[in-house]
Formats: structure tokens, sequence, C-alpha cells
């Protein structure tokens, strides 16, 4: 028989609050039994962002409600959980902070051991807790805090093709979004209003597309969205809907073809490993945008790659993704104890040098 | 309520990792002095502490915790791992305020205050009949209530020194420390109505209004 374990997770990363209860078998896809998330879209909106200050006031009051909406909805108590498994980075110290804290609780009161999860190992094997994908695959985790491409070779092994050196995506929609008078968060308003919009009508730049690498910049785009809608203030004293329109358009066009076409140097290099089933999966809010979506789909096609994208609820921040991340650790026999350190920043691929400068404020890895 | 109930009380608002366990009715203390590493030190620490007493977490009536004002993460930091040892034992896990822990056992009319820094002050004002609600005031601005300058009641706690300037009352330190002050008034609420604690920050949060003003909508 498979040995398997039910994990509890935490995560509180970034501005969603969440737990979760799964069954982890150490071999095909797990079992969510149970997946809360407590968004803290509402508590930000007035601000045009997540700050982390609000972030973690709000994660140290809900975390433990979230934990037991978990286990009732699972129908599981502390007694049938085999581990406690905590996002304990990258991401907004705060918050992270507020999960391992729990974690530790949870863990010194019911003796169940601990396992300290890293974010982006969370989404980078989602692919595997949803469809089973076969090792190795490609990943593009492109969200609000993070954009990179990454060959998932184990639970453990990550290449870092290469990733943004600024901004991730996700910031740079809420930044269109509040230049443009749209409500956050800035992605869903963003694509809404593209629909109507020429994508054309401005040129607006492709940046980093020239080089050969897989890195990527989103920072000067949305100076060049700044200066874009400007010249147009500055001509009618305003933006008429279909101006708004068609840089909302012109915007998501860049991005998606940065993204497009960096994924296909990144699968180009993936492909010469000769994966058995070759497969670009993709995680984070951004990746939910059907324009950009579209454009994956058809250069996977293009190279006759799968193309896999989890379901929405799995693909943005969520517990059952660090439960399963850290379920697989826990079976192969690791764990941590109550000195877990919440980490800020935690790359993955520990072999690659830094992209992001040590300046950057937020979510990095 | 359990006849002689086994209590542990910690607080990170500051500093420190401070702690107090009282079982069997004797009371242990301890305190580590650290700018940072709170996170990874407090909980290995309580363990210790229990182990000295030959206890561990499961032995546990209820929890204390300091819930500030003080440091926004070192609160955050014991409110957390307060609540997921509630969760995980079923035991109610109390929180108290540094400013209740500041006049504990002491005369009424008094007023715990503590720095605030930038100029500015935590204050609460606990009279014969109770206490006033815990505010932040800036002594350079905000008046100082009445009642404090005629009244004349003790100022107990660091930044007394500053109000009594003020307010021409006399100072003192508080008489019981921290840690044994959070234990013995968590001890007396252990059969209250449970309330999760919550951090008490009496300071808003760092954060201004998007500044990039939305264009003019011309229809």
């Amino acid at each position: 028989m498979t040995r398997q374990a039910i994990i509890l997770g935490l995560e509180s990363s970034c501005d969603d609050t969440a737990a979760a209860v799964l069954r982890v078998p150490e071999k095909g896809p797990a079992q969510i039994l149970s997946s809360v998330v407590a968004d803290q879209a509402r508590l930000h909106e007035a601000f045009g962002g997540v700050v982390p200050e609000i972030a973690a006031r709000a994660h140290a009051e809900k975390l433990d409600t979230c934990v037991k909406q978990a286990l009732t909805q699972s129908e599981m108590s502390l007694s049938q959980i085999d581990a406690v498994a905590v996002t304990s980075g990258p991401g907004l110290i705060g918050g992270v902070l507020s999960g391992v804290m729990t974690a530790k609780g949870l863990s010194a009161a019911t003796g169940l051991p601990l396992v300290g999860v890293n974010h982006l190992a969370g989404h980078a094997l989602t692919p595997k807790l949803t469809d089973d994908v076969a090792f190795p695959y490609l990943m593009l985790v492109v969200s609000g805090g993070h954009c990179q491409f990454l060959i998932v070779r184990s639970k453990s092994d990550f290449t870092r093709l290469g990733g943004t050196i600024d901004d991730a995506p996700g910031e740079a929609f809420d930044k269109t979004a509040r230049l443009l008078g749209l409500p956050q968060p800035g992605g869903p308003s963003v694509e809404r209003e593209a629909r109507s919009g020429d994508p054309n009508r401005f040129a607006l730049p492709r940046p980093l597309l020239d080089r050969a690498d897989c890195n990527m910049s989103f920072s000067g785009l949305k100076t060049a969205v700044l200066r874009a809608r400007d010249a147009i203030v500055a001509e009618k004293q305003g933006l008429t809907r279909q101006d708004r329109a068609d840089l909302c358009a012109g915007f998501q066009a860049a991005v998606a073809d940065v993204l497009a076409g960096k994924t296909k140097r990144a699968l180009d290099l993936y492909l010469e490993e000769n994966p058995s089933e070759p497969t670009l999966a993709v995680a984070g809010g951004v990746a939910a945008n059907q324009a950009i979506r579209a454009e994956l789909e058809t250069v996977c096609t293009q190279s006759d790659t799968r193309f896999l994208a989890p379901p929405l609820s799995l693909c943005t921040d969520n517990a059952a993704m660090i439960a399963y991340a850290g379920g697989l650790r826990f079976l192969a026999g690791e764990a941590d104890d109550l000195t877990l350190s919440a980490r800020p920043r935690w790359p993955l691929d520990q072999t690659q040098p830094a992209l992001l400068g040590s300046g950057r404020k937020g979510a990095k890895a | 309520m359990t006849a002689n109930p086994t209590l542990l009380a910690f607080d990170t608002s500051g500093p420190w990792c401070t702690a107090a366990l009282i079982h069997d009715g004797r009371l242990t203390v301890r305190t580590d002095d650290m700018a940072k590493g709170q996170a990874e030190h407090l909980m290995p620490m309580l363990q210790e502490m229990l182990a000295d007493q030959g206890l561990g977490f499961t032995d546990l009536d209820g929890i204390g915790v300091g819930v500030g004002p003080g440091n926004f993460t070192g609160i955050r930091i014991s409110v957390s791992a307060a609540r997921g040892l509630a969760l995980g034992l079923g035991k109610p896990a109390i929180g108290v305020s540094l400013l209740e822990a500041l006049v504990y056992d002491t005369a009424r009319p008094a007023i715990a205050v503590a720095d605030a820094r930038q100029g500015r002050i935590y204050a609460q004002y606990f009279g014969a009949n109770g206490p006033d609600d815990p505010m932040m005031l800036d002594l350079e601005s905000d008046p100082v209530p009445d009642a404090w300058i005629q009244e004349k009641p003790v100022l107990i706690g660091a930044g007394g020194d500053a109000l009594a300037k003020l307010t021409h009352s006399a100072v003192e330190t508080p008489p019981t420390p921290l840690n044994e002050a959070i234990a013995r008034i968590a001890l007396t609420r252990l059969d209250d109505p449970y309330v999760p604690p919550a951090p008490l920050y009496l300071r808003p949060a760092d954060a201004a209004p998007a500044r990039d003003t939305a264009p003019v909508i011309l229809d």
C-alpha cells in the first residue's frame, strides 16, 4: 500500500489568509479535503495595492479561524492530522511570521511535526498535486509578487531559467488600473477594459524581448503607460472610455508578448532535456488572464508541448499547495523544529545569482 | 475552574522574550533580552521553562499573552503563537495589555504610561470604577484630559516622566514585573467568556491612500 499522510497547511505570505487539509500519498495525485481562503481585497482597496502592515494585522487575527474552518470542512480533528505545513517564505514578512508562529503554536500543543514550505515550491508543485504531471516540467509562476520560469525536476530540485529583474506583471496590472482610474485588483479590471480596446493604437515597449535570455522587466512598461496617458490628458484634459480601453489593450498585449516570447525561449531550453511528457504549467493570478493564456497556449501548440493551467483556485494563493508541498517533504522524512525562521527572501534555485536588486521592496524571491 | 490551574504567560512586545509560569501556586519567570530573533527563540524558551518544572504544553490549563501596545511585529509573534497554542490545546488564551500589566496590584486612580516614541505616549486611566479606553497621546499637540490634571493620579511606567511635566503628578515604577503581571491577570480571567487575544496597536497602520489620481473620464 502507498504511504500517505493527512496534512494541515497554512498560508499567509501576501494578502490571502488560507488553511487546507489534504490527503497526500507518496505517489499519485493528492486529495483536497478542504481549502479555505479568506481574501483581504477590500482592506487594501483604497491604497491601490497590498499594504504590508494592514495585511499582517488581518492575518494575525484570521489564521486560527481559517484553520478551524478547514478542519471542520474536512471533517478531521487535529488528532487525525499527521503534520502541520506552513509557508515560511518568501513573502511579506509580517504575514509569514504570523503563519509560522500559529503553526508553531499548533505543533507545540499537539506534538505534530512542523514542516516549513517555500511558497514558490507550493506553486511549482501544484501541477503534480492536480494532474500528477511527470517530472521534469516547465513552470511559469506569474503573479503580483513573482514572475519566473522554473524547470521542476523533483519536489526539491528546481532550476530557474529566468525571471523578472524588477516588478512582477501583477503589480504592473495594478499600477495600470490605478493610472486609469480602474478598480483594484487591477488584473480583472484591465482585462475587462482591454476587450473593447485596440491593442495596436499605442506603441508600448516589450522590455528585454530583444535579449536571448529568459529574463523580463515590467517596470518600464508601467512608465510607458503613464506617459501615454499623460500625453492624452495634456491634449484633451481627460481620457475617453475608448482611450482607456485602448491603453489597457495595448498594455495587456505588451505583457502577453513578453511572456509568450520568453516562454518560447524557456521551452527551447527545457525541450533540450527531452522530457518524457513535455508540459508547460502556469500558476499565479496573472495566469488567469485569458489573453495571456491564449498566447501561451499558442506557443505550446507550436512546440508540441502540453499546456496546463490548474483551476484558478489553485493558481492563486492557497494553502492546499502548501499542504501538498509540505506533505511531500514530510513523507520524505523531512521536518523543521520550533526554531523555524520566517524568510522574506528565499529563492527556490539556490545556485542562481539573485535577479532582483537588494533595494526592491515587497514579496520577492 | 481547575482548583490550582497551570498557566503560562509570555510577551514579545519589546526587545525581549519574557515569560512566567504559574504551577502548583508557584511562579517561575524568565526574561531573555534580544533586539531581534524572538520568533525563533520564543517557543524553545517556553518549552525549556515547562520542562524545567517537569511539564509540557499539554499540562497547561490556559495561556496569557501580552497584546501590546508596543512593537507591531513583536506583538503579532506572541499573539499568533498563543492563538495557535490555544487552538491546539483546546484551552483559552487570554490577552493582557501592557497598560493593564503596568498598574497590576496598584492603588486607583492611576494612569499607565508607555513610551510610544516620536514624542508620543500610550496611556490608560484606571479609575476607582474601572478603566477608560487606552489611547495614544501626542504630548506636543493632543490635549491632556482635565481629570488627569485635576485628580493627579499617580503615573506608572516608562514615559510617565514626560506626561508628569503636564500633569505634575508623581511617577512610579510598576510594582510587578511584566511577565508576572500578565500571568496573574490572565489567571483571574480563565473562566471569563472566551475572547481570542488580539493585538492592541493604538497606532494606525502606516499606509497612505494611492497617490496617483485617476484621470478625468470624458463622456
